[in-house]
């Protein structure tokens, strides 16, 4: 009998085990603010003539769009309320508005989005994703939604380096693996229709899975185990502003535009998408609000018109 | 007419290099109750496993109530042969080798259901009046780990004959008991004999048992059958000094 | 004319060793524990990592409870039914079961898990879309059913990888089982199958168990894996969620500390249980004769039970 109340009391304690995980984990994460249910049949949606891709997300009424929540400010996860939130967050949902359908959201590794061959697993990516001419060749680009300055990030204590175009040659340099900024550092990185001025030679390049965490290594000391980060602006800032021991030095070393990215391969023709994106996206920087978005992320800086 | 229900002929069965049974001939007529005895390792066992292709003839064959076989590679269709003597033959094990995963009942039962023997309720019948006849009717909700060794091996042999076999085969079976649990074994038996008329194959060292149940007892000695008769010959005049020696020993 | 024994004085650390000699030694090893405990306390509470940080965040953290506890009843269900099949296989003299199983342990172990999650995540859709576009014939659902959620590949990859390992525990069991049952249940004339469902391996199950049981507890820790398929919030286990959050608010170290502890505490109350199961059917009321077999114990009739 004993071994029976045992038993029961085992099982009980495995299923209040599987409850507790019950408080408020269910949702299916939204968007940031402004994600009301378009009314039915407005948008791009809404005046119908769509084919391909396009047509498939109105015909369904939901956009799936990839983020990959490592970002703030772009993109992040909110604990209390369950959901994304961030300057992309908020983009994307008002992509989708405009096109007149629901936002869904999936969440890769940032190298499965930019490789492309997405499988329809998702539509769209909003991620702050800068258009390289490699890339160009798996994925279809807007115009830039925003343009964003990288920067030299060294931590607090350091003193030597000022001069970024010859103290930084050699040194131990934290970037994210496959992003831009380490395509800078090896001189590989091409953009269609903007030139780069090469100013580091030679740096002893760190890969990490993202900025965070080399902006981490860094904060660990000066020449610990990294000398200097380069990141966007907004994410260094976002670090240095959270309290940690880092500091931006000297101009930006580049400006990369950052634009929406449609899959080549997708199995319906993704062109109606894409121009129907590309359009949205314009009409969303001559009507402001593509400025007010960036002045309500990046501490009031409009970073949506070009400084180039 | 006595029918010959087992018929072995020319059976030789090697382990690797090592020969164990040197060429075997023996019938066991219907209803006859034929002893096996011999040294350990005389190959006794080997011998009758073969009778039901536990173990595989390297040549000669076997017939069982009209399925003969020989040893070699086991297609499909050789398996269901094979499967065919096994339920007209019972097997009783040295070890018992009862199912401890079900009660004893479902032991005795889970042969003839297995084999289709007709609905469950009839199954379950005779399963429990095979069980009383061996004095175990009470026992049947326990499991085998609860009987002493004699009641696993009556439960054992009430299993066997819930297959309503032809030939019971018994191997050793009451060498592993204490030696005051081999009478109710052996009573069994006996009355298997006496009363069911079950023609029966026994490898033992009981010769009591043997003087008083069998018809013919066979002295097997490295890997042959060296003489046979009725017990009353064999013990009390065995032809062949081999025989003599060994019963010496044992007697 | 004896000598009178000397009395040697017994040194304080004699003394010490006599009276600590009392105490039980379980108690000692739970005060080792304790201390242990308390050092890491102070550790941490002079390393100054950031405690209301994991106070706040803690409890989202272990809101993945439930993603984790169900992709790993899912992944070991699958791994069971696998390692069933490869260890019959193993065992069986068809040389298309023996081979094939072969390959599958011999893949599934010799590759990392993480490797495995991403082939099936990342390598079946393109195998599935060039699949349809070369052949015609094959149905409509073919080709998204291998686009399969992050979530979904992640617990068939752990059933697969899994199930190769247990394809040697559930062979052992079964071979485990005496040689005496497969013969009885032969001579009664049953079939292979038959004789495997009824005798084999319900008493295989029973040595299988407690093995099973440490593959659960090593598997709920292996369901980390799946984040780094991207997993959505949906079905975010513990530390998907930990990584989120960490990177949320760069609070990766304390992020990645509390959800260890949550695993520590998950698989100590897992593996307490999987104690007891193994001294239950160790020590069981229905134990295996075979164990005990072939001596008969002195006793008359009195069985082998307590």
């Amino acid at each position: 009998m004993r071994k029976r109340n045992t038993l029961v009391a085992a099982t009980t304690l495995l299923t209040a085990l599987l409850l507790a995980g019950c408080g408020g984990s269910d949702s299916g994460g939204g968007g940031g603010s402004g994600s009301d249910a378009p009314a039915a049949g407005s948008g791009v949606c809404g005046q119908g003539g769509t084919d391909g891709l396009l047509k498939e997300v109105c015909d369904k009424g939901t956009i799936t769009v990839s983020t990959d929540p490592a970002y703030p400010p772009q993109s992040s996860l909110d604990p209390k309320t369950n959901t994304y939130e961030g300057f992309d967050i908020d983009v994307a949902t008002e992509i989708a508005h405009r096109l007149g359908v629901d936002i869904d959201w999936e969440t890769p590794n940032w190298d499965v989005i930019t490789a492309g061959s997405w499988n329809d697993r998702w539509q769209m990516s909003v991620g702050s994703m800068t258009p390289t001419n490699a890339r160009q060749k798996v994925l279809d680009f807007t115009q830039p939604y925003y343009y964003t300055p990288a920067v030299v990030v060294v931590n607090s204590d350091n003193t030597s380096i000022t001069d970024l175009t010859t103290d930084l040659d050699g040194k131990k340099i934290g970037v994210c693996s496959g992003c831009t900024y380490e395509q800078f550092l090896d001189k590989s990185l091409e953009i269609k229709g903007f030139t780069f001025d090469f100013v580091i030679d030679d740096a002893d390049i760190h890969g990490y899975d993202t900025d965070t965490t080399a902006l981490q290594d860094l904060a660990l000391g000066d020449g610990t185990r990294l000398d200097a980060v380069i990141t966007s602006l907004t994410t260094a800032q976002g670090y240095a502003d959270a309290g940690n021991p880092v500091k931006i030095v000297g101009d930006p070393v580049f400006y990369e535009p950052l634009a929406v990215a449609i899959d080549k391969s997708a199995e319906l023709d993704p062109a109606g998408l894409v121009a129907a994106v590309d359009e949205i996206v314009g009409e969303m920087h001559d009507d402001g609000t593509l400025s007010e978005l960036s002045k309500k992320w990046y501490d009031g800086v409009d970073l949506t018109v070009s400084q180039q | 007419m006595t029918e010959a229900i087992v018929r072995i002929e020319g059976l030789h069965k090697s382990f690797g290099g090592l020969e164990v049974v040197r060429g075997v001939d023996l019938e066991v007529q219907r209803g006859e109750v034929v002893v096996i005895f011999g040294r350990s390792g005389s190959g006794k066992s080997t011998l009758l496993r073969c009778v039901n292709m536990i173990e595989d003839p390297t040549s000669g064959t076997i017939e069982v109530s009209g399925v003969r076989l020989s040893g070699g590679h086991r297609t499909r269709r050789k398996r269901r042969q094979i499967r065919q003597l096994r339920l007209k033959t019972g097997m009783v094990f040295q070890q018992f080798n009862l199912f401890p995963n079900m009660t004893v009942l479902d032991n005795v039962m889970c042969g003839p259901a297995c084999a289709g023997h007709g609905r469950d309720d009839a199954v379950r019948e005779r399963a429990l009046e095979l069980l009383d006849r061996v004095g175990l009717a009470d026992k049947a909700g326990e499991h085998p780990i609860r009987l002493s060794g004699g009641q696993q091996q009556r439960v054992a042999i009430a299993r066997a004959l819930a297959m309503q076999p032809d030939v019971m085969l018994f191997d050793e079976p009451t060498s592993s008991l204490d030696p005051e649990l081999t009478g109710e074994v052996l009573s069994v038996m006996t009355s298997l004999a006496t009363d069911l008329h079950m023609t029966m194959l026994v490898v033992t060292h009981e010769m009591g048992f043997a003087r008083e149940v069998a018809d013919r007892m066979c002295f097997f000695h490295e890997g042959r059958i060296l003489e046979e008769g009725p017990p009353e010959q064999i013990v009390s005049a065995p032809a062949c000094p081999e025989t003599k020696t060994f019963l010496d020993a044992v007697l | 004319m004896t000598a009178e024994p000397q009395q040697s004085r017994e040194s304080p650390l004699e003394r010490l060793a006599l009276a600590s000699a009392r105490i039980p030694f379980r108690l000692k090893v739970a005060a080792v524990w304790v201390v242990i405990f308390v050092l890491l306390a102070l550790f941490f509470l002079a390393a100054g990592f950031d405690r209301p940080w994991i106070r706040d965040n803690i409890g989202y953290i272990a809101g993945g409870l439930r993603y984790t506890i169900t992709m790993a009843i899912g992944g070991i269900v699958i791994a069971i039914v696998l390692a069933t099949f490869g260890a019959l296989a193993r065992l069986s003299s068809n040389p298309v079961a023996y081979g094939v199983s072969g390959f599958y342990v011999s893949f599934f172990r010799g590759t990392p898990l993480i490797v495995q999650m991403y082939l099936i995540y990342l390598a079946l859709p393109p195998v599935g879309r060039n699949l349809t576009d070369k052949y015609a014939w094959l149905p409509e659902g073919f080709e998204s059913a291998l686009i399969l959620d992050a979530a979904v590949a992640g617990t068939i990859a752990l059933g697969l990888n899994y199930g190769a390992y247990m394809t040697e525990i559930f062979r052992a069991g079964i071979q485990a089982v005496a040689l005496g049952q497969s013969e009885a249940a032969d001579a009664l004339g049953m079939t292979h199958g038959q004789k495997m469902r009824k005798v084999i391996l319900p008493q295989a199950f029973r040595v299988i168990i407690p093995p099973t049981g440490n593959e659960f507890i090593a598997m709920m820790k292996d369901t980390a894996l799946v984040s780094f398929l991207g997993v959505t919030i949906a079905s975010a286990e513990m530390f998907r969620r930990a990584q989120l959050l960490g990177k949320a608010d760069f609070k990766n170290l304390e992020a990645y500390l509390a959800v260890a502890m949550l695993y520590w505490g998950l698989t100590a109350i897992f593996s307490f249980f999987q104690r007891r199961l193994e001294n239950r059917l160790a020590r069981g009321y229905v134990r295996t004769p075979v164990k005990a077999l072939p001596v008969q114990p002195h006793s008359s009739g009195g069985g082998l039970a307590p």
